[in-house]
């Protein structure tokens, strides 16, 4: 009973929020208590998928005889965790951020609501069940992009729908295409087995699904929404749709791939480098935009399409040691990305900087968050102890396992880029101001204690990224478990 | 199949409307019987059809018969599940509207008259629903075409006179097809019973069976707006709003759609279908009119044009999954006569509810209007969500099963008609919603004046039963079971899930 609770309470709480409209201190504390419970519930979850196998419970009979299903797997709770953890940190950040400012219930119950409609996707036991989240909060996170009402964000939210809503046409197209195939869309480790044999069909039905949820992986070339929604959106719902939201899309192919084709008729059917190629051009043509962007937004949003390309990389290997890797990456990429959004957001609304060639002298005006934002840019590169470190030696170690040279290759030019496009910010951050230098302008609020927790989170899974219920633990039982095993 | 039971309640259930409305006539002067009688005309009838659902599930088929009109011919009603399931809709939606329909029309002349009229309506529609052979089926509609007639054009003006006009003879016309497709069948089969799964198969002179099969398409098709057949409804977009609700939702588009499932699943029948190949011109006119009508939607200025421009597209997606005659689209097909009837009811009470609060009627009028009328407003953007296909909604269960379907029927172009009619439902009910949430209130958001309960009410009760058709269609007390039964009569798969 425990997952739909945990999956109804934000939704809950968002419906409340919506329709009673408390006021400052009532919302903020009511959101912030409910994110927290709803973490603390997808650990419990997390717990007992690390011993139990999982075990499913029906919501409803959506469309008989498919239901929505709810089951938490490895894979599950390993995304389930990443998600919910990240929006402590997040909530505590939009509650510093809205402050006073308008529309702050609308907000925070289309933020909630995304929290419920992601940890669907993230238990969801069949793909009816997971393109239900998915479409949700794809569609209702457009009025988050479009909060701050200018013409930007409703540019921004224009072009996002534009990409979004023919993706989920056509997810729900190969949806169908698999359930007609198989008669069946229930995620099963190995893929679904009765298939039928017509290959073309199959081929179809891969290749809507990538598109489909390609759309919100940033997968080259529909990553064109990235740039422009994260500098439209609440700093808060950057670091979410960097975070987690574009890790959905990777999330939904993982599960696609694994738990509906299975590895062996991917290889049958030789698709794989079709997403494999995209991935890899979408590492390095990111990674060079990202080095020749100014705002720091879009920078973070083309880092954003250039780390989530290695994740899908290292998956469209289908080598286990890589999907452990991919995983562990994506986890640890969504806090620290989620933290960079955090930190840039409070520099943005307390000292009035948004482009890297601005950031001169941070290091003096807002020292704490120029310090996290500089350790978070180092995990970000891969330095060890923290730990972006420990998905990239993964990801590179199982690129070396599955034989891919070419992908070894791509993954070093990315960490090559990502390099670049981040040593200016930090080298910008600690320059010396110019006279007179301006005040300190730091904050003890919300958004700072966003970026304290998730630095903290940083240190912390790289130190002690082998221990029990961490991602590493979560995933490489989840590439165990997809691959077959126990 | 279970027994079939003789039973009052389908003659009943059309004779209480009409004998309220034939009270409503006689002493409808005073509003307060007026509305009295209107109410219990429907929620008599209501109680009526809905008491058939559990026996109706438990497999029993109520019947009654009148005795012979014709030698052979009875005038004989029996309530099988798709009967049922058509009069489920638009007995429940009838309530609704009657509620609506006495807020919305107060002060306005010749209510005695409108309602009268109004509850008729309702009755032939319930007896289509129930007709056991063709010609009930007949008679009641062309009762329909009569009862509408007055309400169409209420207003009397000269658009009005003109619409109206065009529908009789639209509707006459379609009529008087199915009348000469109805003799042949008669002729040849010496039957017109609707109680079985095609009545035809004893006939093998091909040309015969096109003529019948055309004749009866096109007679009903009329109602069912299929293109070129639907000139009627835009121009019948001058009617008072209730009725447009009545036109577009409940009874007359409904009667032509319903006719058409008839004439595939009990007159000729699955099997008959797919040996003659008929279904495959019809369901490929059927896509046409799906994405035509939608990219016309697209460039409309008028709130009610493009919802009458929508239900054009909409009511074709009934007429394509049942030419797939594959069971998961006879599904969609049944299930599609609720989803579309309470997302389009609920669209066009919106539309009232604006026009009379704001006076807005142009979709240009309508920036900001979410925040002068929100509960209309959210009953409005759950019922256009649902068209566009957003999961949890009605709509989207139709996608599902039509898409389906189409799959099964090895017509796989058809699940891509059904993503372009996707896009472009989201590209004309999306703007709709930017500018009523999102734009500064214009002229017409800040002059609103207070919309009656009565009409808001209603609105809001269509909105949730499209979030409850597209949750929970299996639960208890939905006619889901309902549509799924017929589908298994209609396929000869008794026991078996669809």
């Amino acid at each position: 009973m425990l997952v739909p609770i945990t999956v109804l309470l934000p939704v809950t709480a968002a419906v409340w929020i919506a329709a009673f409209g408390p006021g400052r201190r009532a919302a903020a504390v009511v959101s912030i208590a409910v994110t927290v419970a709803t973490c603390m519930g997808c650990a419990v979850l997390a717990a007992v998928a690390t011993f139990a196998p999982p075990s499913s419970i029906e919501l409803t009979e959506l469309v008989p005889p498919i239901g929505l299903v709810l089951r938490v797997d490895a894979l599950g709770a390993l995304f389930g965790l990443t998600v919910s953890l990240l929006y402590v940190p997040a909530t505590l950040h939009a509650v510093g951020w809205l402050g006073n400012g308008p529309r702050r219930c609308a907000f925070l119950a289309v933020f909630l609501f995304c929290l419920g409609a992601m940890l669907l996707v993230a238990y969801a036991a069949n793909l009816v069940t997971l393109l239900v989240g998915y479409e949700l909060f794809s569609l209702v996170s457009v009025l988050l992009i479009i909060h701050r009402r200018t013409r930007r964000a409703f540019r921004a939210g224009f072009k996002y729908l534009v990409y979004v809503i023919p993706g989920g046409a056509l997810a729900l197209v190969g949806t169908v295409i698999v359930f007609f195939v198989a008669d069946s869309v229930v995620f099963t480790p190995g893929g679904l087995t009765a298939m039928g044999q017509d290959d073309a069909t199959l081929r179809l039905a891969w290749a809507c699904l990538m598109f489909g949820f390609g759309v919100k992986a940033a997968l080259f070339p529909l990553h064109g929404w990235v740039p422009d929604a994260h500098p439209a959106a609440p700093p808060p719902f950057s670091a979410i749709l960097s975070g987690v939201m574009v890790a959905t899309g990777v999330f939904a192919i993982v599960r696609v791939l694994y738990e509906i084709f299975g590895p062996v008729r991917l290889e049958a059917l030789a698709v794989m480098p079709w997403l494999a190629v995209p991935a890899a051009i979408g590492v390095v043509v990111a990674g060079l935009l990202a080095v020749g962007e100014d705002e720091l937004k879009r920078r973070l949003a083309y880092s954003t399409i250039s780390q989530v390309g290695y994740a899908t990389l290292a998956i469209s290997l289908l080598e286990p040691g890589a999907l452990t890797g991919a995983l562990v990456h994506l986890a640890n990429h969504a806090f620290i990305k989620g933290g960079l959004f955090f930190a840039v957001g409070a520099v943005a609304v307390h000292a009035g900087v948004h482009r890297v060639s601005e950031l001169r002298g941070m290091g003096r005006r807002m020292p704490v968050t120029a310090t996290l934002m500089t350790l978070l840019a180092l995990a970000l590169i891969g330095l060890p102890p923290l730990s972006g470190f420990i998905g990239k030696w993964l990801l590179v170690s199982g690129a070396l396992q599955a034989g891919s040279g070419s992908a070894l290759v791509v993954l070093l030019i990315g960490s090559v880029l990502a390099a670049l496009y981040l040593w200016p910010v930090m080298r910008e951050t600690w320059t010396p101001p110019p006279k007179p230098a301006p005040e300190r302008c730091e904050r003890r609020d919300g958004m700072l204690l966003a970026a304290l927790l998730t630095g903290a989170l940083v240190v912390l899974f790289g130190l002690g990224a082998a221990l029990t219920g961490f991602p590493l633990a979560l995933a490489g039982r989840a590439a165990r478990l997809l691959a077959g095993g126990d | 199949m279970g027994a079939e039971l003789f039973d009052l309640r389908p003659a009943l259930a059309p004779l209480v409307s009409a004998v309220c409305a034939g009270l409503v006539m006689l002493v409808g002067y005073r509003p307060g019987w007026r509305a009295a009688l209107a109410i219990a005309a429907a929620v008599l009838k209501f109680g009526i059809v809905w008491s058939m659902l559990p026996g109706a599930l438990a497999g029993t088929v109520y019947a009654i018969s009148f005795g012979e009109i014709l030698p052979g011919l009875a005038l004989a009603f029996r309530v099988d599940a798709l009967g049922l399931f058509f009069a489920l809709v638009s007995s429940t939606l009838w309530v609704a509207a009657t509620v609506y329909a006495l807020a919305y029309m107060r002060g306005h002349p010749g209510q005695q008259r409108f309602f009268g009229f109004f509850s008729l309506c309702v009755s032939t529609t319930v007896g289509i629903a129930f007709a056991e052979n063709l010609l009930t089926l007949f008679v009641f509609y062309e009762l329909l075409t009569v009862c509408t007639y007055p309400l169409l054009m209420h207003d009397g003006g000269l658009k009005a006179r003109r619409a109206g006009r065009r529908y009789l003879v639209y509707t006459l016309t379609g009529g008087a097809l199915i009348l000469a497709g109805m003799l042949m069948i008669w002729h040849l089969a010496g039957t017109l019973s609707l109680a079985d799964t095609g009545i035809l198969g004893g006939i093998d002179d091909p040309v015969a069976l096109a003529t019948i099969f055309v004749l009866l398409a096109v007679g009903f098709g009329v109602k069912a707006a299929i293109m070129p057949l639907h000139a009627w409804l835009p121009a019948a977009m001058v009617a008072p709003v209730p009725v447009s609700a009545l036109l577009h939702a409940v009874a007359v588009v409904k009667a032509g759609a319903f006719g058409l499932l008839r004439l595939i699943y009990n007159v000729f029948g699955v099997d008959l279908m797919r040996e003659l190949g008929y279904a495959d011109v019809l369901g490929a006119i059927a896509a046409a009119t799906i994405v035509l009508a939608s990219v016309i939607a697209l460039r409309q200025h008028k709130l009610k044009a493009l919802l009458a421009w929508s239900t054009i597209s909409q009511l074709s997606y009934i007429v394509l999954a049942a030419c797939l005659l594959t069971p998961a689209a006879a599904l969609a097909a049944i299930i599609h006569l609720a989803n579309q009837a309470f997302a389009k009811i609920t669209l066009f009470f919106a539309a009232g509810a604006i026009e009379r609060g704001t006076g807005a009627t142009r979709i240009d009028e309508l920036d900001g209007i979410g925040y002068r009328l929100p509960m209309v407003m959210v009953a409005f953007t759950i019922a256009s969500l649902s068209f566009i296909g957003v999961p949890l909604l009605a709509g989207f269960i139709t996608k599902w099963y039509l898409s389906l379907g189409a799959l099964e029927a090895g017509a796989g172009f058809y699940v891509w008609v059904m993503a372009v009619s996707t896009l472009l439902n989201a590209a004309y009910w999306l703007p709709i919603l930017y500018r009523a949430w999102f734009r500064r209130p214009g002229r017409y958001g800040t002059t609103a004046r207070p919309v009656s309960l009565l009409m808001r009410v209603p609105t809001l009760i269509c909105a949730l039963y499209v979030v409850i058709l597209g949750i929970g269609a299996e639960a208890p007390a939905m006619p889901f079971a309902l549509a799924e039964s017929a589908v298994r009569f209609a396929f000869g798969m008794l026991g078996v899930a669809p």
